[in-house]
C-alpha cells in the first residue's frame, strides 16, 4: 500500500491517463520581494533546504555571480548542484537563507514571479515543446511579454543560425544540440537580466559540446551573466570567471576557475588528477 | 437507372445520416480530447456536460416557444444555443473551482481524476433528470426538410427518395464552422498556444510565464461550448433524451481513441470511422442490393451484419481493435 492518497496506485493505462508533461510540486511562496541593496548581482546565501518535507540537501551552500560573468557550478554526482540551481531559482523549499537578485530580496518570490523579475532557467530535462515548432518555442519563451519581441527573436536567430533555418520543424525533431539551442534560444526571450544554465551539455557529442561552450560564451559577451551547472568540470571551469565545487550539499572550493584548475586539491578529487 | 437509384438509396440512408452522426460524434471527442490533452484525464462526465448544456438551451427553447420568437425555417434552438453554451461553462468552471481544483493543487495523478469525474457523472446525470425528467422531450420546430423524399422524387423521376433533414444540415455546416475556429484558435492565438504548451510541458509552461489556472479555464470554456453544440445537435436530429447522451460516452471516447487521444485531427476523423462503421454495419443492404444485382441473386434476408440494437458493440469492437493493434490511434496521439 502507498501512502500516498493522489497517486497513480499503478495505473499505466494510457488510454484513460495522460501523465507526460505533468507539472511537479513547486513550493507555494507568500510572493512578496523587497529591497536588499549590496552586494553581487545574483546570490544565494548560504541557503539550507530540501524537496517538501524531505531532509536537507543543502546546507549553508552560497552561489554568486556578477554581473558580465560567468560562475560554474561543478561536483561529483550527487553533490547537489542542480538542487543548488533550483533552489536558486525558488523551485526548492529554502529553509533559511537567501536569494538576492540586482539588490532585492526575492526568496518569496515564486519561480514565475522570477522570471518577470529577469531570470531566465534552462532545465536540464524536458527544456523545450517537443510538439510545438522551434519558432513556436521562442514565442512561448516570451508569453510574458506584451511588446513586439521581432527583434529578440532575430537576435536569437543570429546566436543560433541553425534555429532560423529550421523554425517551421517540430523541436522535439531536432538533434540533441539543437535542441540545447533552442532551450537557450526560449529562456533569452524573455531578455533576462541573468541566465541560468543546468547541465547545458549534458548528453551530445563532444564536438557539439564545444560548439555550445562557444555560444555560452558569446552570450556572455553580450553583458548577461551565467550561472551554470557542468559536468565536464574541467572545460566548463577553463570558461569561467568564477568556480564553486560543491561536495555534499555544501561549499568545498570557490576561487576563480584558472585558481580552480591549478588547485591541487581540486585536480586531484575532481579533475582526475 | 438501377445504379442511379442504388446510389440515391445509399447517399439517403447511409452517407447523409453518417455524416450527421459523424460530425456529431466529432465534435463530442474533440471536447474528451481536449481534456486528455491538456488536463491529462478522460473526463467520463462528457456525455453529461452534453446532456445538461443540452437541457438548457431545450428550456430556453420552450422559453423562446412560448413568447412566440422563431427563427422562420431554421430552428429556435439556434437563437437558445448561446444561453445553453453559457450556462455549460458557469456549469463547469463552477465543478472545476469546487472539485477538480483541489486534486490539481495536490498534483493527483490522473487516474484519481478519472474516477472524481466518474463522480461528477452521476451527479450531472441525476441534475438532469431531476429538473427535465427522463423522458424524451422534443424541441423542434421550423422547417424540417432542406430537400424531403417526395419532392427529390417528383424533380427526378427516380423510385428512390433522397431526403436532407435540416438538423442535418445545420449539423454538418455548424461542425464545420466550430472546427476551423478551434483550429484557428490552437495554432494561431496566443491563448491557444499556450494551451498547446502547457499540454506539452507542464512545468516549461509554468517557467515561460504562462498561468496554468488560465489555461485550464479557457479549457473548460471551450470544452463546455463543444459539449453543448454537439449535445443539442444530436438532440435536434434524433430526441432529447438524458439517458442516451450518457450512452453516447461510448462512441465518443472510440472516436476518440481511434483518431488518437490528445490530437484534436483524430478525433474528427476517429468520429466518422466510427459513425460510418455503426450505419454500414446496421444497415439493411438489401435494399441497394436489389438494384445492383440481378434477379435471379436477390437476397432473401435483409443483408444486416448487425441488429441496431448492437450498434454500441460496433463502436467497443473498434475500439478493441484500434487499442490492440495500433494503441496510439490512426493518428499519433499522446497515449503512447
Amino acid at each position: 500500500m502507498s501512502s500516498d492518497p493522489y497517486d497513480d496506485r499503478g495505473n499505466k493505462d494510457a488510454s484513460i491517463t495522460n501523465p507526460k508533461g505533468m507539472g511537479s510540486q513547486i513550493p507555494k511562496s507568500s510572493g512578496t520581494s523587497f529591497s536588499a541593496p549590496g552586494g553581487p548581482f545574483l546570490i544565494g546565501d548560504t541557503m539550507t533546504g530540501g524537496y517538501g518535507k524531505g531532509p536537507d540537501i543543502l546546507h549553508d551552500c552560497t552561489i554568486a555571480v556578477e554581473q558580465g560573468e560567468i560562475a560554474v557550478i561543478v561536483g561529483p554526482n550527487g553533490a547537489g548542484k542542480s538542487t543548488a540551481m533550483k533552489a536558486v531559482f525558488g523551485m526548492l523549499d529554502v529553509r533559511s537563507g537567501s536569494v538576492r537578485l540586482d539588490g532585492e530580496d526575492i526568496t518569496n518570490l515564486s519561480p514565475q514571479d522570477r522570471v518577470a523579475k529577469g531570470m531566465g532557467f534552462v532545465p536540464q530535462t524536458s527544456n523545450i515543446f517537443t510538439s510545438m515548432t522551434v519558432e513556436e518555442n521562442l514565442e512561448m519563451g516570451a508569453f510574458i511579454r506584451r511588446d513586439d519581441f521581432s527583434d529578440t527573436m532575430a537576435q536569437v536567430y543570429d546566436l543560433f543560425p541553425i534555429l532560423k533555418e529550421k523554425r517551421r520543424q517540430a523541436a522535439g525533431e531536432l538533434s540533441g544540440g539543437q535542441r540545447q539551442q533552442v532551450a537557450v534560444g526560449r529562456a533569452l526571450m524573455t531578455q533576462p537580466k541573468v541566465l541560468m544554465l543546468d547541465e547545458p551539455t549534458a548528453g551530445v557529442s563532444p564536438i557539439v559540446m564545444d560548439e555550445l561552450f562557444d555560444r555560452i560564451i558569446e552570450v556572455a559577451r553580450t553583458g548577461i551573466p551565467i550561472l551554470m551547472v557542468e559536468q565536464n568540470a574541467r572545460q566548463a571551469l577553463e570558461i569561467a570567471d568564477k568556480g564553486y565545487v560543491l561536495v555534499q550539499g555544501a561549499n568545498a572550493y570557490t576561487g576563480t576557475g584558472k585558481e580552480l584548475l591549478a588547485d591541487p586539491e581540486v585536480r586531484k578529487s575532481f579533475l582526475g588528477g | 437507372m438501377d445504379l442511379l437509384n442504388a446510389i440515391v438509396a445509399f447517399l439517403n440512408y447511409v452517407f447523409v445520416p453518417g455524416v450527421a452522426y459523424g460530425s456529431q460524434l466529432a465534435l463530442g471527442a474533440l471536447g474528451v480530447t481536449l481534456v486528455y490533452g491538456i488536463l491529462r484525464f478522460s473526463n467520463f462526465a462528457h456525455g453529461d456536460t452534453m446532456a445538461l448544456g443540452a437541457m438548457a438551451t431545450v428550456l430556453v427553447t420552450w422559453l423562446f416557444q412560448s413568447w412566440g420568437i422563431s427563427l422562420g425555417p431554421l430552428p429556435t434552438a439556434l437563437l437558445a444555443l448561446p444561453f445553453g453554451i453559457a450556462f455549460a461553462i458557469l456549469l463547469l468552471l463552477f465543478t472545476d473551482r469546487t472539485v477538480y481544483r483541489f486534486y490539481r493543487e495536490k498534483k493527483a495523478k490522473p487516474v484519481i481524476l478519472v474516477i472524481v469525474s466518474l463522480g461528477i457523472t452521476f451527479i450531472y446525470n441525476g441534475v438532469t433528470r431531476f429538473i427535465i425528467g427522463a423522458d424524451d422531450q422534443n424541441f423542434f420546430d421550423g422547417q424540417r426538410f432542406i430537400i424531403s423524399a417526395r419532392e427529390f422524387k417528383k424533380a427526378t423521376g427516380l423510385d428512390e427518395g433522397l431526403s436532407f433533414k435540416t438538423t442535418q444540415g445545420i449539423t454538418i455546416i455548424t461542425a464545420i464552422i466550430v472546427v476551423a475556429l478551434l483550429f484557428w484558435f490552437l495554432n494561431r492565438t496566443r491563448a491557444g498556444k499556450s494551451m498547446r504548451a502547457y499540454s506539452d510541458n507542464e512545468d516549461l509552461a509554468l517557467l515561460s510565464g504562462i498561468n496554468p489556472e488560465r489555461v485550464v479555464m479557457i479549457t473548460w470554456m471551450i470544452v463546455a461550448t463543444l459539449a453543448t453544440i454537439a449535445g443539442v445537435l444530436y438532440g435536434l436530429d434524433k430526441s432529447f433524451k438524458p439517458f442516451t447522451y450518457f450512452q453516447l460516452l461510448l462512441p465518443i471516447f472510440a472516436a476518440a481513441i481511434v483518431g488518437g487521444l490528445g490530437n484534436p485531427i483524430g478525433a474528427i476523423a476517429g468520429g466518422f470511422v466510427i459513425a460510418f462503421s455503426e450505419v454500414t454495419i446496421t444497415y439493411a443492404w438489401k435494399k441497394i442490393l436489389v438494384y445492383l444485382m440481378p434477379d435471379s441473386l436477390e437476397p432473401s434476408g435483409l443483408v444486416q451484419l448487425m441488429s441496431t440494437d448492437y450498434k454500441f458493440a460496433v463502436s467497443f469492437v473498434i475500439l478493441l481493435i484500434v487499442l490492440l493493434i495500433k494503441p496510439t490511434g490512426l493518428f499519433k496521439g499522446q497515449s503512447t
